[in-house]
């Protein structure tokens, strides 16, 4: 018989069915990994260059180059390019990030050999023609501008470049007359420093052909080997941690926008998996602290969230929300009030269990199917890392105590180390 | 393919099962068949209002949320103009739990007045972060009540207005729940790592004793057929103009549906499709633009929008778009262009399949629809669509007579008084 009132017992296994990858290097240096499984006959192929915004030395340049890679090549127009991606119903999925721009294609199999000529040639031959470029920024300005009237855009541009100064590139806030300074040269030289088999990795996943060992040979280690006069990337230096605040008066909003962080350690650290945990109890999941209390007991906004974020030279750590404008200050002090408690009030046994329970059923989650596998990968061989990276996490999570969680807030996110962003 | 098993209870609760083995999760998805067209017209937003007040505990477990995540489980909702749809993942071996906490919420919830007032401000708070404060946000609460008189897909799932929100009573929410939350107008899907036999088994088990209740009969006012071209402008503190046309289309299960929806494609699509290659790319009308329909089950409409650059004045831009309208009417699509947006559409419906909840949902949605196989029958009722269906359908759709266009200009624009405001 059935009580309504007993939680039936539930069963966590924190093991993961990893795909255990096949890799290979092509002639050219390239290191190319397979990630076999899935239902559906489709393939999933991506290469990562370590060509993010880090690596310019004129703000757009790796978004436009990676952006327009598909926008001409030595023997096809755009317009040719884009009717024969349709028609092959290949999704193109270019990610142009701070340390890497990755450039994927989503294909059925059946239409995977002619769309993966194709991808190569972009990848191998663009030629960035000055026309296109201009009508893409020109775009791309406008979708910008709009961005600004965004509370929660303006508040992550001007938090980024609070933590780590508007002469890092990591920092750097975009304006719209960068959109008009980019030019063609910019792209070809771009293109012939970092878009090369030495700085590059990519991961091909899904239902995969037995002739695509074969076909990834031909197609991308046709891409150019690394020069051999090596191109070193530019030198920055971050600014220092300490409290800062941002203010941006956005008359008529009827939210404000709030993000409270700093610069952190990063996926490399050893205490990060514990800094993980720490951050999900805060703020990562529907039951975290920050969530119940700022939504779910105040009604103050639709949503709140903390995050963690690495980059291959620096991490952050940010808070984010929307509350209505009367309310902000009350959201501030309640979102001060969690961080300190977080070191201060150790997790009760139940809520320590749901939480670990949660990231473990989550975990499956995140690694479910071929493709979801695929994208862990990639953010593991970006810092050089394998599988045995998630396996760590799984055993920190299993060990893992209140006091430890508190004593981890404790050492990385003390209220007075915080920076702080309000706009509207 | 989604192979699945069905079953129906005493009660009326209908149960899909999809057994994927290559997971080890479950996905579990419940469609309830209400949706903000079922909402008294002075109360619009009623039922995303109510679907906030689902995860505020129920008779029997007084937290939704920590249970499941006790489980590993993850779950979020979401309400149309049709449907309110709950949905949620978990560790397959722990799917009775989600059983547990579904047929409780079924059987009753833990109504309060606090609850009901914290989700009041947090529904106010999703209504201004996601329509009020954002650029062109509200556009969608102005298109809707222009295109539609009389039925109510003429106020937006979030509501006409903050008001009516923040006016519901408790007595209101229970009369809501006693309508509309019982097994007759509910449809359960599971796919996972699942037998079908044992879903069966614990739905019997915890949905079995709920009680039996009359589906409601829905009576909505059908919107008559529209007879001159609507127009309406406004000025908003936005950097750029912004047109958006509306057209009436056909309901969901009519026939012409596959190929409307193809016929958005060829516009809009990918980047080579018509409207996009033409007049953002080629010619530098619009910085982006857009066509889709919004597929409701009653008739919809069939909307193109598009921001024009900012030395483009609206009505030469929306004239452009006329014009490639004309073009679908005058000469018939070419059998490699119809063939891409198929294909096209093949591989969306193929990636839908490649993710459990995606699955578990489908098979709710094409069940409520009539029968969950239509999930199946999909792909060959795209690749039925002759170029004789899509000229006949451009020349019944765009039509000055059956259009509801609205002009969102930035604030300085000069040449809205020469505008009929509807």
């Amino acid at each position: 018989m059935k009580n309504r009132k007993q939680q039936p017992p539930v069963y966590i296994d924190a093991r993961l069915p990893l795909i255990k990858p096949a890799a290979t290097r092509l002639g050219n240096g390239l290191p190319v990994y397979f990630l076999e499984g899935g239902t559906e006959e489709i393939v999933k192929v991506e290469v990562v260059f370590f060509a993010g915004s880090y690596y310019q030395i004129k703000p757009l340049v790796a978004f436009a180059t990676g952006n327009l890679l598909r926008y001409g090549t030595i023997r096809k127009t755009r317009a040719e390019i884009n009717e024969l991606f349709d028609y092959y119903s290949a999704h193109i999925q270019v990610e142009a990030q701070k340390d890497i721009v990755s450039v994927g294609m989503f294909v059925l199999g059946k239409h995977l050999p002619a769309a993966f000529d194709l991808f190569c040639e972009i990848i191998n031959e663009p030629i960035f023609p000055e026309k296109e470029m201009n009508i893409f920024l020109s775009n791309k300005k406008q979708l910008h501008i709009i961005n600004q009237k965004k509370v929660q855009h303006l508040a992550r541009s001007y938090f980024n470049e609070l933590i780590y100064g508007e002469a890092h590139p990591y920092g750097y806030r975009l304006l719209n007359e960068d959109f008009d300074k980019v030019q063609r040269e910019d792209l070809v030289s771009f293109h012939q420093d970092w878009f090369h088999a030495g700085n590059a990795f990519c991961i091909v996943s899904g239902r995969i052909p037995e002739t695509m060992a074969t076909t990834v040979k031909r197609g991308l280690g046709a891409m150019k080997a690394p020069v051999t006069e090596e191109v070193k990337p530019p030198v920055y230096h971050m600014l220092s941690s300490g409290r800062r605040q941002i203010q941006l008066e956005m008359p008529g909003a009827l939210q404000s926008a709030i993000r409270v962080g700093k610069q952190i350690l990063n996926r490399a650290h050893p205490a990060y998996h514990r800094l993980k945990i720490t951050n999900a109890l805060l703020g990562g999941y529907f039951g975290s602290r920050l969530m119940q209390n700022i939504r779910q007991d105040k009604g103050y906004t639709y949503g709140i969230n903390s995050s963690l974020v690495s980059l291959l030279r620096s991490g952050y750590f940010f808070i984010a929300t929307q509350v209505g404008a009367d309310v902000r200050k009350a959201a501030l002090d309640e979102i001060y009030k969690e961080l300190e408690a977080l070191r201060s009030q150790p997790a009760s046994d139940e809520e320590l269990e749901i939480l670990k329970n949660y990231l473990a059923g989550n975990f499956l989650r995140s690694f479910d199917g071929p493709f979801a596998q695929a994208a862990r990968y990639k953010e593991l061989l970006v810092f050089g890392m394998d599988w045995s990276h998630h396996e760590d996490f799984l055993t920190e999570l299993k060990s893992i105590t209140a006091e430890e969680i508190m004593e981890t807030a404790g050492l990385y996110l003390r209220e007075e180390e915080m920076m702080e962003v309000v706009v509207g | 393919m989604v192979l699945f098993e069905k079953h129906i209870l005493n009660n009326g609760l209908k149960i899909l099962v999809h057994r994927d083995e290559t997971t080890p999760m479950a996905a579990v998805n419940i469609l309830y068949d209400v949706g903000a067209r079922d909402e008294d017209p002075d109360r619009t937003g009623f039922a995303h209002l109510f679907e906030h007040l689902m995860f505020e505990g129920s008779v029997n477990i007084p937290h939704y949320d920590r249970p499941l995540q006790h489980a590993g489980g993850e779950n979020n909702a979401f309400t149309t103009n049709d449907i309110t749809n709950y949905y949620l993942t978990l560790p397959a071996a722990n799917l009775e739990l989600a059983f547990w906490l579904e047929s409780d919420r079924m059987l009753s919830l833990a109504f309060s007045e606090e609850k009901l007032h914290t989700q009041k401000n947090v529904v106010v708070e999703e209504y201004k972060q996601s329509y009020l404060n954002q650029p062109y946000g509200d556009a969608w609460l102005l298109l809707q009540p222009l295109a539609y008189d009389v039925h109510p897909y003429r106020w937006a799932t979030i509501g006409a207005e903050i008001d009516h929100i923040k006016k519901v009573t408790l007595d209101e929410v229970k009369a809501f729940f006693g309508t509309y939350y019982h097994p007759a107008n509910a449809i359960l899907s599971v796919a996972g790592n699942v037998d079908p036999q044992k879903v069966f088994q614990l739905a019997e088990k915890w949905f079995g004793d709920i009680p039996a209740q009359k589906k409601p009969t829905r009576r909505l006012p059908a919107e008559p057929q529209q007879q001159i071209e609507k127009q309406h402008a406004v000025e908003r503190d936005v950097p750029q103009d912004q047109v958006y046309i509306a057209f009436h289309m056909c309901d969901r299960n009519h026939p012409d549906f596959h190929a409307t929806d193809l016929l958005s494609d060829l516009l809009a699509n990918g980047e080579s499709a018509r409207l996009t290659g033409k007049l953002v790319h080629d010619r530098k009308i619009f910085s982006e633009i857009n066509a889709y329909i919004t597929g409701s089950i009653d008739p919809g409409l069939f909307i193109i929008t598009g921001k024009p650059h900012p030395d483009t004045d609206i009505h030469l831009a929306e004239q452009s778009i006329w014009q490639e309208l004309k073009l679908l009417i005058d000469d018939l699509v070419g059998d490699r262009e119809l063939q891409k947006v198929k294909n096209k559409v093949e591989a969306g419906h193929t990636f839908s399949e490649s993710n459990v909840l995606a699955k578990a949902m489908n098979l709710s949605y094409y069940e409520l629809l009539g029968n969950a196989n239509l999930l199946n029958e999909q792909v060959d009722a795209w690749f039925r669509v002759t170029p004789d269906d899509i000229q006949r359908l451009a020349g019944k759709l765009f039509r000055r007579d059956n259009a509801s266009v609205l002009h969102y200009l930035k604030k300085d624009a000069s040449e809205i008084k020469n505008f009929i405001t509807k």
